[in-house]
């Protein structure tokens, strides 16, 4: 059995928690699960690997991202972990450049659906807090609250998101891809 | 209605060449890599994504299992695409080099 180390880290951008992800790798330490904001690593060999994290396509639509993540494994692809519609993928780096969408329209239809997935669970919170914090009773204080909270910790990410789609599809206005 | 066809990337474009003969999801990603020396190297999401709206279209379409591999070919129409989109790429090219003479490098 190889050493195991594990880390909490919260991170409001997933782009900066792949990035963190990356240099455990390169220090030695490889990502082999998370559980929200618990990360396990495993000691190897320094930079074997390159990751991606994914935020898969609907919830509900289970098949279809199974059908998904089969298609990357038959590419080479290893999947770490998959929680919910959250995703970690890894492949050794001697296969050279690991991206997973590498044109900028696909890019951008991949910022969409986080976008619209943040933009739901931001309006979902803050309808819910409006409710609350209106309500009648002690308790609704205080889940109103926490509504809040959440719905201004979306928010920044959910700004990121939207620039990095804005500036994608400006480019498309002088590349074709 | 074909000339209507804005240009394809060049993702879609070295999908539907690899297609003249039936291949899989690696097999385009490798196949693209090999044409262009490693220029375009295709990311397992982007080409999962292509396959999707391609089979929509009708450009390309399911070929046989080859185990849990599943295998893809281009249709008559996806091939009357890419020549279309080859007869534009020629009017691009012959378009430039008669009016800069061509790359110096």
């Amino acid at each position: 059995m190889n050493e195991k180390l594990t880390k909490f880290r919260f991170f409001l951008d997933y782009e900066k928690e792949e990035d963190w992800v990356n240099d455990m790798s390169k220090q030695g330490w490889h990502l082999i699960s998370f559980n929200f904001n618990y990360f396990t690593f495993e000691k190897g060999e320094p930079g074997q690997y390159i990751y991606r994290n994914e935020m898969l396509s609907g919830l509900g639509a289970k098949d279809q991202s199974k059908e998904y993540i089969e298609f990357l494994q038959q590419s080479g692809v290893e999947l770490v972990q998959r929680r919910f519609n959250w995703a970690y993928f890894r492949k050794n780096t001697s296969d050279g450049p690991f991206e997973l969408y590498t044109d900028t329209s696909s890019k951008i239809t991949y910022l969409n659906r986080i976008y619209t997935l943040f933009l739901f669970l931001m309006l979902v919170n803050l309808l819910s807090a409006l409710t609350n914090l209106t309500g009648l009773f002690d308790y609704q204080i205080i889940l109103g609250s926490c509504n809040l909270t959440v719905a201004i910790l979306l928010f920044i990410p959910f700004v990121k998101v939207k620039k990095r789609r804005d500036h994608l599809k400006k480019n498309l206005d002088l590349f074709n891809d | 209605m074909k000339q209507d066809l804005p240009p394809l990337t060049e993702g879609v474009y070295y999908i539907l060449l690899s297609l003249y003969e039936p291949r899989h999801g690696y097999g385009m990603i490798q196949f693209t890599d090999e044409m262009t020396s490693g220029r375009v190297k295709l990311g397992a999401g982007t080409i999962y994504g292509a396959i999707k709206t391609l089979l929509d279209r009708g450009w390309i379409k399911a070929f046989e299992e080859d185990g849990r591999k599943k295998e893809y070919i281009i249709t008559d129409k996806g091939k009357e695409v890419i020549e279309y989109e080859i007869l534009r790429l020629r009017e691009l090219f012959d378009n430039g080099i008669r009016i800069t003479g061509g790359s110096t490098k």
